[in-house]
């Protein structure tokens, strides 16, 4: 796996000596989540602002202390709960991590939320936009000075669906490349239009012995040797 | 082995380790007690070396793609550390802050110098000409601060009406520890954005206290800002030292990649803004609800100023020097 993969994908290793892939969220993704999170506070504020608003001064130290807290303190207290990511963030699959993949520390979810101030400059986040576009993993200035990287709650790869075709085996011995290509297209069938799963299972067509032909007799006996080599005989 | 055969033979212990992630995940402390961490620990090592079996042998991208969901959720589980809590409060204000601090002793020197020398200039040019407040600050501010600490007021350190204790309590802690941040913060851009926000900082409280004492109103002044400065102004230069210190580190980085050298500055310095938030609350306190004080008789006032004086520096200089 040494060529370069047009790729996002940063790999974190276990103390195991397991590779654990990450896909760091970009701009779009993060900027709804903050956009959301800003309403969020916003919300709070105002409610408690009209609640203590009767309390007299007591009231107004009390709404500018929570003023304080929410400017500063609101993501690292739900970047330090279990679930990594502020209610925002949550909403758009993404959280926020150490560079290892490990839960985010304290230390590291206050250097990146306090430097906010930072990357907000010199106006509406430009020095962090300007760092997340620049970088391939999309790390703003508080996640390089901390080593944090907001990612995407990753999704399960769907399973592939085997039914009705009986197996086929193939009619050469396949490298594991090669086999590993053709179950990835048997697991992509299902999301492909029928013309392109056509096109593509014609260039797969050394493994069900049609080199050179195409059409949905090609396509069946494709995903029928997929089916052998995952192991249904 | 076929995938299917694979996937077979092992499905039962990653639904067991699923279904322990889940119950742990769920948050309930009743459900910690019901998963064994040693299962947990040996489910989790072989799902890693499945994973690494099935990424070697190229099985299909759903199966490589579940184990590395289920090792990476474990992998979270297992080797997070939660440091925050009463445990960790005590060591940092016993030894970790104190020994931050003299461990940083160039950065804060470095700090303080740029703080308090505008603060003299402009203290003493501002006495010796009170008209160049103006280059300061608009003459309505310049006349709200003179009658913030002029007689007739009816706390110190406020206009009339401006609230009671609790509004400005509020009102330092969000305005004041916003500032100590800020001057950590800007520090990311090669310290020059500490180093201004320090100087700036400075000039502008060096150019108030001369205006005020050259108006004849030093006593009411000073007898307001002398039992908490110890914990303000030496909280701002502590946040400035830390911005200082993370602004080397991308300057000049040592022996290391200047990222590296940049997380661990953070992660060192960033005690040090934990400690100049505790003493800032410390100051917002004293502030509000004592300095203002006009009842409190000046000697009282004095001799506990000189109280926090000392302990605020005895603390930095001595504590945790034996301890942990």
């Amino acid at each position: 796996m040494t060529q370069t993969i047009l790729d996002t994908i940063v790999s974190a290793e276990t103390p195991e000596g397991i590779a654990i892939e990450l896909r760091p969220a970009g701009l779009c993704s993060r900027c709804y989540a903050y956009l959301l999170d800003q309403l969020i506070r916003l919300g709070v504020l105002y409610a408690v602002a009209i609640a203590t608003s009767l309390m007299g001064g007591f009231g107004l130290g009390l709404s500018l202390i929570l003023l304080f807290g929410l400017e500063w303190f609101y993501p690292v207290v739900f970047e330090l709960s279990r679930s990594g990511a502020t209610p925002g963030k949550r909403v758009f699959g993404i959280k926020v991590v150490m560079d290892s993949g490990l839960p985010v520390t304290p230390a590291a979810s206050i250097t990146r939320n306090l430097l906010r101030v930072a990357d907000f400059l010199p106006m509406l986040y430009g020095f962090g936009i300007l760092s997340t576009l620049l970088r391939r993993d999309f790390k703003r200035l508080g996640d390089i000075t901390a080593g944090t990287l907001v990612v995407y709650e990753p999704p399960r790869a769907p399973k592939i669906a085997f039914d009705e075709l009986e197996p086929l085996a193939p009619v050469q011995p396949l490298q594991p490349q090669q086999q590993a290509a053709v179950v990835a297209l048997a697991a992509r069938s299902s999301r492909l239009t029928p013309e392109r799963l056509d096109e593509l299972s014609a260039l797969a067509g050394w493994a069900s012995g049609d080199a050179g032909r195409s059409g949905r007799e090609v396509t069946r006996r494709v995903l029928a040797v997929a089916q052998w080599l995952l192991g249904k005989r | 082995m076929t995938p299917l055969q694979f996937e077979a033979q092992y499905r039962d212990e990653w639904e067991e380790l699923q279904s322990a992630l889940d119950t742990l995940r769920s948050g309930k402390r009743r459900a910690d007690a019901e998963v064994e961490g040693e299962r947990i620990a040996s489910l989790y090592r072989r799902a890693c070396e499945q994973l690494a079996l099935a990424r070697a042998r190229a099985y299909p991208a759903y199966l490589v793609g579940r184990l590395n969901q289920l090792t990476a959720d474990a992998h979270q589980l297992i080797y997070q550390h939660r440091d925050y809590g009463l445990g960790p409060l005590k060591r940092l204000v016993a030894f970790e802050f104190p020994r931050a601090v003299r461990a940083h002793k160039r950065y804060v020197q470095l700090s303080a110098a740029v703080f308090l020398l505008p603060m003299l200039v402009l203290g003493v040019l501002v006495y010796a000409r009170p008209e160049l407040i103006l280059s300061v600050v608009d003459p309505m501010t310049a006349a709200s601060f003179q009658e913030m600490y002029s007689e007739s007021g009816e706390a110190l350190g406020r206009l009339r009406g401006a609230g009671t204790d609790w509004a400005m309590f509020g009102f330092y802690i969000r305005n004041n520890i916003g500032i100590g941040f800020q001057c950590f913060a800007s520090g990311l851009f090669a310290g020059l954005g500490s180093l201004f926000f320090l100087a700036f900082n400075g000039a502008f409280i060096g150019a108030v206290a001369g205006f005020l004492t050259a108006q004849g109103l030093s006593t009411s002044f000073y007898s307001f800002v002398v039992t908490h400065t110890p914990f303000e102004l030496t909280a701002i230069v502590l946040c400035g030292a830390s911005g200082l210190r993370i602004g080397h580190a991308i300057v000049s980085p040592g022996r290391h990649r200047r990222r590296d050298a940049l997380v661990i500055a953070g992660r060192e310095s960033i005690v040090l803004v934990y400690g100049a938030t505790g003493m800032l609350l410390v100051a917002a306190a004293i502030e509000a609800f004592w300095s203002s004080g006009r009842w409190l008789p000046l000697p009282l006032k004095y001799s506990v100023a000189a109280c926090c004086w000392v302990a605020v520096f005895g603390y930095l200089w001595r504590q945790g020097r034996h301890a942990g």
